[in-house]
C-alpha cells in the first residue's frame, strides 16, 4: 500500500502551484496515516552566466517574496491541522525538486501544471517532465 | 540640453530592452546589455552613420561610476571569516587560477597573434579573471557552500579576481612617485576604513539623508581619482575597499540593497551598453582564429593550473573536478580590463572586440556545455527504484 507520510509541493507562487498545495492538503486529510507532513519547496533560478552581485540580489529578493507567500501556506496548514515546512533552494527547479525529494525521503512530489510555449520549453525545458523522469518517488501533476 | 535627455532616453530604452531579454532568456543582465549595446551601435551606425554617444563625457562618468560601485559590491561579497579560516588554500588555488591564464593568454597574444607586448599583457589580464558567481551558483546547487571545500574555493575566486585588478592597476602604471603616493595612501586607508566606517555609520547613519551611500561614494571617487592620477585603474581600490569593508558594511543588508538599486537601476546599464557599443561585429567575423585561440587558451591554462593545485591540497577527484568551474570568466572584470585597454589605447578596436567576445564565450560556453551534457547524477537516487508489481 502506498504510504503518504511526507508530501513535497513544488511552489513557485503561481495559481497552479497554489492548486498543487491545496491538493496536497486534501490528500493529507484523506490519508489514513496518523502523522503526515507537507514540505513546500520554492526554487530560485539564477540567470546564466551568473553575475555575483546580480545573483545575490535575485536570491535576496526571491527569498523575501517566497517567505511572505509561505505565511499564507502555513496558515492554511494550521487550519487543516497539517504541519507545513518551507524551504527556498537555488538552482534549476527540476534538479532541486528531485534532490530535495531524495534527501528528505518524500513519498510524493506534487507539481502544478503550467502550459508553456514551445519556445519556453526549448529554452528552459519542462520542469514536470524532468521531475517525473528522475524523481525517486511518485509524482503527481495537478491540472 | 534636449540632446542630453534624448541620449539618456535612448540608453535607458536600450537598458530596458536588455532587461526584458535577460528576463525572457534567463541570462545575466550584464551579458544582455553588452549584446544590446553592440547591436544598437551596429544598427544606428549603419542607418545614420553616428555613434550612440559612448564617448560623451557624462556617459563616461556614469559608466565609470557603475564599474566602480559594481566592483565595490563584488569585493564586499567575500566572507572574511571563511577567508581567515582557509587562507592558505584560497591563496594557492586563487593565485594559480589567476597566473595560469594570465601568463598563458599573454603568451598566446604575443607569440601566436603577434600583438604588441602591452596588448598581450592586457589580454592576459582580461582572460585571467574568474566568475565567482558561476562557482557560487554551483556551490549553492550542490550544497557545497556550507562545506570547507566550497568555502575555500569561493575564497579562492576572490583571490583570482584580486590578482586581475591588481595586475590591471599596476602592470601598466609607470611606477613613478605618483604610484608610490597612491600605494601608500591606499594601504593606509585599507587599514583605517574597517575601524572608521562602522564608527561613523553608527554615530551618524540610519537617516533618510543616505549618509552611508554618500560616504562610500566619497571614498570610492577619492581613491578612484588618486588611482587614475597615478595612471592606475579606479576599480583596483574599489575592489579592495569592498573586501576590507565586507565584514562591516557588507553585512548591512539594507545598505547593500540600496546600493544595488542605484547600481542596476542607473549605473551598470551605462557601463555594459558602452562596453558593448565598442565591439565591432565585422572585425570579429574577419578574425575568428584569434578569438578561438584566446578562448581555448584560457580554458586550457585554467585546467592545467587549477586541477593539480587542488590535488596538492588532497582534494578528492570529484571535488577537484568541480574546481574546473573556475575556468569561467567573470563578465565584470573581463570587460573592465578590455575597456581599460581600449580607453588607454593599449589595444585597438579589433583586439578589444576579440577580448570581449572571448570573455563572453568563456563565460557562456562552459555553462551551455554543463547544461547540455552534464547529467545531474548527484541528484539521482543511489539505488534504482524497484519495479512496481
Amino acid at each position: 500500500m502506498l504510504t503518504l507520510k511526507k508530501l513535497l509541493v513544488a511552489f513557485d507562487g503561481s495559481p497552479y502551484s497554489m492548486k498543487a498545495f491545496e491538493f496536497a492538503l486534501e490528500l493529507s486529510n484523506l490519508s489514513p496515516e496518523p502523522s503526515h507532513e507537507i514540505c513546500v519547496l520554492s526554487v530560485v533560478q539564477v540567470p546564466e552566466p551568473a553575475d555575483l552581485v546580480e545573483m545575490d540580489a535575485i536570491i535576496d529578493a526571491a527569498t523575501e517574496h517566497y517567505e511572505e507567500m509561505f505565511k499564507e501556506l502555513r496558515q492554511k496548514g494550521v487550519a487543516a491541522n497539517v504541519p507545513v515546512t518551507t524551504e527556498v533552494a537555488v538552482g534549476h527547479p527540476a534538479d532541486q525538486i528531485v534532490h530535495y525529494a531524495a534527501e528528505k525521503g518524500c513519498d510524493m512530489v506534487i507539481l502544478g501544471h503550467r502550459g508553456k510555449s514551445r519556445m519556453e520549453k526549448w529554452l528552459i525545458g519542462s520542469v514536470s517532465k524532468r521531475v517525473t523522469t528522475y524523481a525517486p518517488c511518485t509524482v503527481t501533476i495537478v491540472r | 540640453m534636449y540632446e542630453v535627455w534624448g541620449i539618456a532616453a535612448l540608453w535607458l530604452g536600450l537598458a530596458l530592452v536588455a532587461t526584458l531579454f535577460s528576463i525572457w532568456f534567463r541570462i545575466a543582465t550584464a551579458l544582455s546589455e553588452i549584446v544590446v549595446g553592440t547591436v544598437a551601435q551596429l544598427i544606428i551606425g549603419a542607418l545614420i552613420g553616428t555613434t550612440i554617444g559612448s564617448d560623451q563625457p557624462w556617459i563616461k562618468f556614469i559608466a565609470g561610476t557603475g564599474a566602480i560601485v559594481l566592483t565595490f559590491l563584488a569585493g564586499a561579497e567575500i566572507d572574511p571569516v571563511v577567508f581567515r579560516a582557509r587562507w592558505k588554500e584560497a591563496i594557492a588555488i586563487g593565485f594559480v587560477s589567476f597566473l595560469g591564464p594570465f601568463l598563458g593568454c599573454t603568451a598566446i597574444g604575443y607569440y601566436l597573434l603577434h600583438w604588441t607586448v602591452k596588448a598581450s599583457w592586457l589580454s592576459g589580464v582580461a582572460m585571467s579573471t574568474t566568475s565567482v558567481a558561476v562557482v557560487y551558483a554551483v556551490m549553492l546547487e550542490l550544497g557545497l557552500n556550507r562545506t570547507d571545500f566550497g568555502k575555500a574555493v569561493l575564497a579562492a575566486c576572490f583571490i583570482t579576481d584580486l590578482g586581475t585588478v591588481v595586475a590591471l592597476g599596476l602592470i601598466f602604471a609607470p611606477f613613478s612617485m605618483k604610484t608610490l603616493i597612491f600605494a601608500v595612501t591606499g594601504i593606509a586607508l585599507f587599514f583605517i576604513l574597517p575601524y572608521l566606517t562602522p564608527w561613523f555609520f553608527k554615530r551618524y547613519g540610519g537617516r533618510p539623508s543616505e549618509l552611508e551611500a554618500k560616504y562610500l561614494l566619497f571614498i570610492l571617487f577619492g581613491l578612484g581619482s588618486l588611482a587614475t592620477w597615478a595612471d592606475s585603474e579606479a576599480v583596483l581600490p574599489a575592489y579592495v575597499v569592498g573586501m576590507v569593508l565586507a565584514g562591516t558594511v557588507g553585512k548591512d543588508h539594507l545598505l547593500i540593497r540600496r546600493l544595488r538599486t542605484l547600481c542596476f537601476g542607473l549605473l551598470t546599464p551605462f557601463y555594459f551598453i558602452r562596453a558593448g557599443s565598442y565591439v565591432s561585429i565585422p572585425a570579429l567575423l574577419a578574425a575568428p582564429i584569434p578569438l578561438l585561440a584566446m578562448f581555448v587558451g584560457k580554458m586550457a591554462t585554467k585546467i592545467i593550473g587549477v586541477y593539480p593545485t587542488t590535488k596538492a591540497f588532497k582534494y578528492a577527484q570529484k571535488e577537484g573536478v568541480y574546481t574546473t568551474l573556475l575556468m569561467s570568466t567573470g563578465l565584470t572584470f573581463g570587460s573592465i580590463s578590455a575597456l581599460f585597454g581600449l580607453n588607454h589605447k593599449i589595444i585597438d578596436q579589433t583586439q578589444y572586440s576579440i577580448l570581449i567576445a572571448a570573455v563572453i564565450a568563456s563565460a557562456v560556453v562552459p555553462t551551455l556545455i554543463a547544461n547540455a551534457f552534464f547529467i545531474p547524477k548527484y541528484l539521482l537516487p543511489k539505488q534504482a527504484p524497484e519495479p512496481v508489481e
